[in-house]
């Protein structure tokens, strides 16, 4: 019982770490389709945000939150001043993004120093028999799945989420249809970054808030993202979350956490070369068609 | 330098100094070992105007003339930004302030003492020495192997006042300069700049170096250009190499007394979780093999690359083996993750380690209890409650308030900084060459951490170890002491610097001693 319990807790943090590690990326790789590198420093402009907050005096649930906000507009900034340039070229976007990424992490070490004071992790620890655990993963295994349960309400169950499905798939179409698209990219984006820096916050507590503490998430991002597909970034995501995990848990309790992340990425491989469009179209394909 | 000792038959236990003392010094005797003292005393004082000591032991070096400059240039790399931060600044802060204190006209107490050295000769000693060691205050102290205070034993000498006048300001005539570029925590761009301060800058000595794996991407272009090298990180021990001089301490200082330490009073069964490079697999062979000398046992090891900051499977992987302690070598600011994390968990195991709290003062920057009932054979944490820590503790903070620690690496780099000083002004030039043969004179130096005894031989130094306990509110006291432990494993493989250069690092595997000990462990 207790080692079926810890067996699911470590699949369940796993499938989490991947889930907050991409959440940001979703939107704007996956919907918009531009090569964000970038993404980790937005989750540490979050992480940032979280802990001078946090060290004020500002509980950390209400850090989380400015923290999506935050980020949010300096993705509105980023979209306004460079990211709309490269719509459409995505090469050029992710020299770009991959620019950024380096004028951010290297002036956070300017202006803050090497690290910044740590987060307490919230909630303390509980057991069942012999096997314990922390309350705060529980947590967030819970916080990635309403996530992108909001998500897929935004994308699909909404005017919003409508008009910005239109404008991806069919620009002009949608331009002539009378849907301000530079709006929809803009607020995409924005969405995307905030995504990113909430997530950023809540992985603040876990580890150590640097100026280049982003680079860890990224590959784990990219990965999750493009083993999702983008037939239905949702699906997609929640899909490859599921399968990565399943690669690597088992693998990491049989030989040890280097070879249970090189299980992980040789899943991956397998994957996209079997189904080079990646697992979100076959989930449409098998069961949502 | 004549040196024609036994390296061979150097003893196994490196703080049983009484098998070795036999096999030291060119043939003398412990009453020689008086003279030495004597000598050692002229020496140590006035270590710039020792005349005598600087003709005995200049004997056989050419007085090469330096070539002109109006400055001594030390080059100095370490990680100012990037995963290793967090220890880079504090070395960097601690070669400024020894720096400085050339400049002023400062050094640390010490000086050549010949092959043998302080602290260890005086081993053989049955009662209390008659005769004055050069120690400040004359007073020298006696401790047996395990610490603690006793008759016979191992002598040390712990002055209070270590810094001294060095008779004049700078080094040499010239002033004493730093030229310290970020190496940004990127092994390749540690090699681009290496090359540039020996070869554009042409350093004088080079000091740099935090990972194993940053010292081992630079050390083929200093033996190139055979430039005189210090590495002043405790490491997981090996090197053997003419250029280079490893002034921090290595396993057989640390984790033997460490593992001895959890099994005697906490249980047989340890769990390593290591870094996954050569640091922390050379670590682990070491714990591996040294735990069943002393009646323990590993039961699980588990390596975490170093771009990990998760833990929750590798504390699941903990919880299942049941350990009566865990001996973490983790390193870098993803990995020190692992701390507040298991202690979420609920993980409640006493905790060992060689590096951790000393280097990235972990037990600080973590919410308590994350580190209560660590331990770590420490050659330095700046909780030392001597009279000469304070001071270097006070003058350290006084040049740098801001600061948040200043750790075992950091004084290192302190002491290897004065040392270097001490050896060019009695070599009388800072040619390379000449320098490096009068470190080979084996030296004492009075660092902050109490003597430390550099072997010609080896290159490697002698440690004061003492064991650093965190409590449940992250206060740290130490437990026991060593007064003196030295880096004996390249002696007993019979690594002599000194006569037969080389330029490797030896791994546990090249020595029949370790697949002994895992056969006796399997039993």
């Amino acid at each position: 019982m207790d080692g079926v319990l810890s067996v699911l807790y470590q699949f369940g943090t796993n499938a989490a770490f991947l889930l907050l590690s991409a959440i940001g990326l979703i939107v704007i790789l996956g919907m918009m389709n531009i090569i964000n590198l970038a993404h980790g420093e937005l989750m540490m402009i979050g992480a940032y945000v979280a802990s001078s907050l946090y060290h004020s005096g500002v509980p950390f649930a209400a850090c989380v939150v400015v923290s999506f906000f935050a980020v949010a507009l300096v993705g509105v900034a980023l979209e306004r001043v460079l990211i709309r340039r490269f719509y459409g070229r995505e090469l050029q976007a992710l020299v770009v993004t991959w620019g950024v990424s380096l004028i951010l992490a290297q002036g956070a070490l300017l202006a803050f120093g090497p690290f910044l004071a740590s987060i307490p992790i919230p909630f303390g620890s509980g057991t069942v028999g012999t096997f314990s655990f922390s309350w705060y993963w529980i947590a967030l295994i819970v916080l990635a799945l309403l996530l992108v349960a909001g998500l897929w309400f935004l994308y699909y169950r909404t005017a919003f989420g409508l008009r910005a499905r239109a404008t991806m798939q069919e620009r002009e179409m949608a331009q002539a249809l009378g849907v301000k698209t530079g709006r929809v990219y803009m607020l995409t984006f924005a969405l995307g970054s905030g995504l990113a820096g909430l997530a950023g916050a809540l992985m603040a507590p876990t580890t150590t808030i640097a100026p280049y503490m982003g680079q860890q998430y990224v590959a784990p991002a990219f990965i999750t993202v493009v083993t999702g597909g983008s037939a239905n970034v949702i699906a997609g995501a929640l899909g490859s979350t599921g399968f990565l995990s399943l690669a690597e848990t088992p693998f990491t309790i049989w030989f040890g956490t280097f070879i249970g992340i090189v299980a992980m990425l040789l899943a991956s491989l397998v994957l996209i070369r079997l189904l080079p469009k990646g697992l979100s179209e076959w989930i449409q394909r098998r069961w949502l068609s | 330098m004549s040196d024609d000792r036994k390296k061979g038959d150097a003893p196994v236990n490196g703080v049983n100094h009484s098998a070795s003392d036999s096999d030291r010094g060119n043939g003398d005797g412990p009453e020689l070992g008086v003279s030495r003292r004597d000598f050692l005393k002229g020496a140590s004082v006035a270590v710039a105007g020792s005349m005598i000591g600087g003709g005995l032991l200049m004997k056989g070096v050419p007085a090469i003339a330096a070539p002109e400059s109006k400055t001594v240039n030390i080059g100095f790399i370490e990680d100012l930004s990037g995963n290793l931060a967090v220890y880079g600044l504090q070395k960097y802060h601690a070669a400024q302030l020894a720096v400085a204190e050339i400049n002023q006209g400062l050094t640390l107490a010490g000086g050549p003492v010949g092959v043998g050295g302080f602290a260890s000769t005086g081993s053989q000693a049955g009662e209390p020495p008659k005769v004055r060691l050069d120690t400040a205050s004359g007073e020298v102290k006696v401790a047996e192997q395990g610490g603690g205070d006793a008759t016979s034993g191992i002598l040390y000498g712990e002055d209070d006042e270590i810094l001294v006048p060095s008779g004049e300001k700078g080094l040499l005539g010239k002033e004493v300069e730093l030229t310290a570029p970020d190496g940004q925590s990127n092994n390749r761009l540690w090699q681009q700049l290496a090359r540039k301060l020996i070869q554009q800058d042409k350093v004088d000595v080079l000091v740099a170096g935090f990972s194993s794996a940053e010292r081992e991407a630079i050390r083929p272009i200093i033996d190139r250009n055979k430039q005189l090298y210090f590495y002043t990180n405790q490491y997981e021990g090996g090197v053997a190499d003419e250029f280079t001089f490893c002034t921090g301490a290595v396993c057989e200082q640390q984790v033997i007394p460490v593992v001895q330490y959890m099994v005697e009073n906490y249980g047989p069964r340890g769990f390593t979780i290591a870094a996954d490079y050569n640091f922390g697999q050379l670590t682990a062979a070491w714990v591996r093999a040294y735990t069943p000398l002393v009646g323990g046992e590993i039961v699980g090891e588990e390596f975490v690359p170093l771009s990990v900051s998760q833990f929750s499977q590798v504390i699941s992987k903990v919880q299942a083996a049941k350990p009566d302690w865990v001996m973490t070598l983790l390193v870098g600011q993803n990995q020190s993750n692992y701390y507040p994390q298991a202690a979420a968990a609920g993980l409640e195991f006493p905790m060992a380690s060689t590096i951790n709290m000393a280097q990235g003062y972990e037990h600080l920057r973590f919410n308590k209890p994350s580190l209560a009932r660590m331990h770590n054979a420490i050659n330095y944490m700046p909780e030392i409650p001597t009279a000469r820590n304070r001071a270097f503790v006070k003058r350290f903070f006084e040049m740098f308030p801001e600061d948040p620690y200043l750790g075992q690496m950091a004084q290192n780099t302190y002491f290897s900084i004065h040392l270097y000083a001490k050896a060019a002004r009695l070599a009388g030039t800072t040619d390379q060459d000449a320098v490096r043969r009068v470190l080979e004179s084996g030296w004492t130096i009075e660092a902050p951490e109490g003597p430390v005894f550099l072997e010609p031989g080896t290159h490697h130094a002698s440690h004061y170890i003492r064991m650093a306990r965190a409590d449940e509110n992250h206060d740290i006291s130490f437990v026991r002491d060593w007064p003196t432990v030295e880096a004996w494993w390249l002696q007993r493989l019979g690594v002599n610097l000194v006569g037969r250069p080389e330029h490797k690092q030896y791994t546990p595997q090249e020595d029949k001693f370790f697949p002994m000990l895992q056969k006796m462990a399997a039993k």
